[in-house]
């Protein structure tokens, strides 16, 4: 791939994202390409060493803040015509419940997969909470002269012991898990904006 | 290694790559690549948190007909460099700490 192609390609895939930012870092990837020619490297492989488009665009879109491209998109809506400001106004009552509903469904997306969590660490704190009783009641059962049912109570406070550290395993991989999903639908949630400035330029 | 640690460490490296004269993108990856393989994408972000923080200084210089940026470090930078040696000698005592401890365990 030539300079120009990558550079062009890379252009269109941050299309959307404040346009300083955008000039800057092809400026910086086009400095790499040439100090690469410059050190002896064929333009081909200058830009290969850049690394892939894909990776580095949604490098990009992850590094600039989403107040950013809210913030650059309403400036650029500040040109609007009085005409289409008109309509804004007139569409108000559609826009605004799109916008409430839109926003309504991204919070319950994360309070869906956050309740998860909290509900995964409450059976982590039960069990761990029924072990410590389990114990408690079988030192209370052994001091008023019952070792049978103590030696129960010590049974039911091992089994949940084991699964309180068993639980415990699974809700620290779930956790890292949702917060990993967090960022993605986060980038996601940045694209979709992405495509839609895209379409109206 | 812990994200938040190894972001303090590119920082301190990249403005080790510029301590002595300033440079340009493509030598400071060159120059840090025998010891720590950096990303384009990676020395872009690290270049702007440090320009935010004052620690280096950015100047663009026609080269070959074209447009290079530089990057030169400010006190604030040294200063980094040197709160960092501070801190590595701590670190390096607790490392020290550590391993002697495993090196008596491994004697018993």
């Amino acid at each position: 791939m030539t300079k120009i192609k990558f550079l062009l390609e890379l252009n269109g895939r941050l299309s959307g994202l404040p346009k300083n930012a955008v000039e800057e870092r092809l400026g910086f990837y086009s400095e790499m390409i040439e100090d690469r020619i410059e050190d002896g490297l064929s333009e081909e492989e200058a830009v290969a060493a850049v690394g892939s488009i894909d990776e580095i665009a949604e490098q990009i879109t992850a590094d600039i803040p989403l107040t950013r491209i809210v913030k650059d998109n309403i400036n650029q809506k500040s040109r609007l015509r009085p005409w289409e400001i008109t309509l804004i106004v007139l569409g108000f009552p559609i826009w605004l419940s799109l916008l409430v509903a839109a926003v309504s469904v991204i919070v319950s997306l994360y309070a869906v997969l956050w309740s998860v969590v909290v509900s995964l660490w409450a059976v982590f704190i039960t069990f761990t909470g029924t072990s410590l009783g389990a114990l408690a009641s079988c030192a209370a059962h052994i001091f008023t002269a019952h070792p049978l049912s103590g030696a129960a109570m010590l049974g039911a406070a091992l089994v949940c012991a084991g699964f309180s550290i068993l639980s415990f395993c699974g809700c620290k991989s779930v956790t890292k898990g949702v917060v990993a999903l967090t960022k993605k639908i986060a980038i996601r949630i940045k694209k979709c904006f992405i495509k839609k400035e895209g379409h109206n330029e | 290694m812990d994200i938040q640690l190894k972001r303090g460490l590119l920082d301190v490296c990249v403005l080790a790559a510029i301590k002595d004269a300033e440079s340009y993108g493509y030598k400071i990856i060159k120059d840090m690549k025998p010891y720590i393989e950096l990303s384009e994408s990676t020395l872009y972000t690290i270049l702007k948190r440090l320009e935010a923080a004052s620690m280096l200084t950015v100047r663009s210089a026609e080269h070959g007909g074209r447009l290079r940026k530089y990057y030169r470090i400010t006190d604030n930078g040294l200063r980094r460099i040197e709160e960092f040696k501070s801190d590595w000698a701590e670190i390096l005592s607790i490392y020290n700490f550590v391993t002697k401890e495993e090196i008596s365990d491994d004697k018993d």
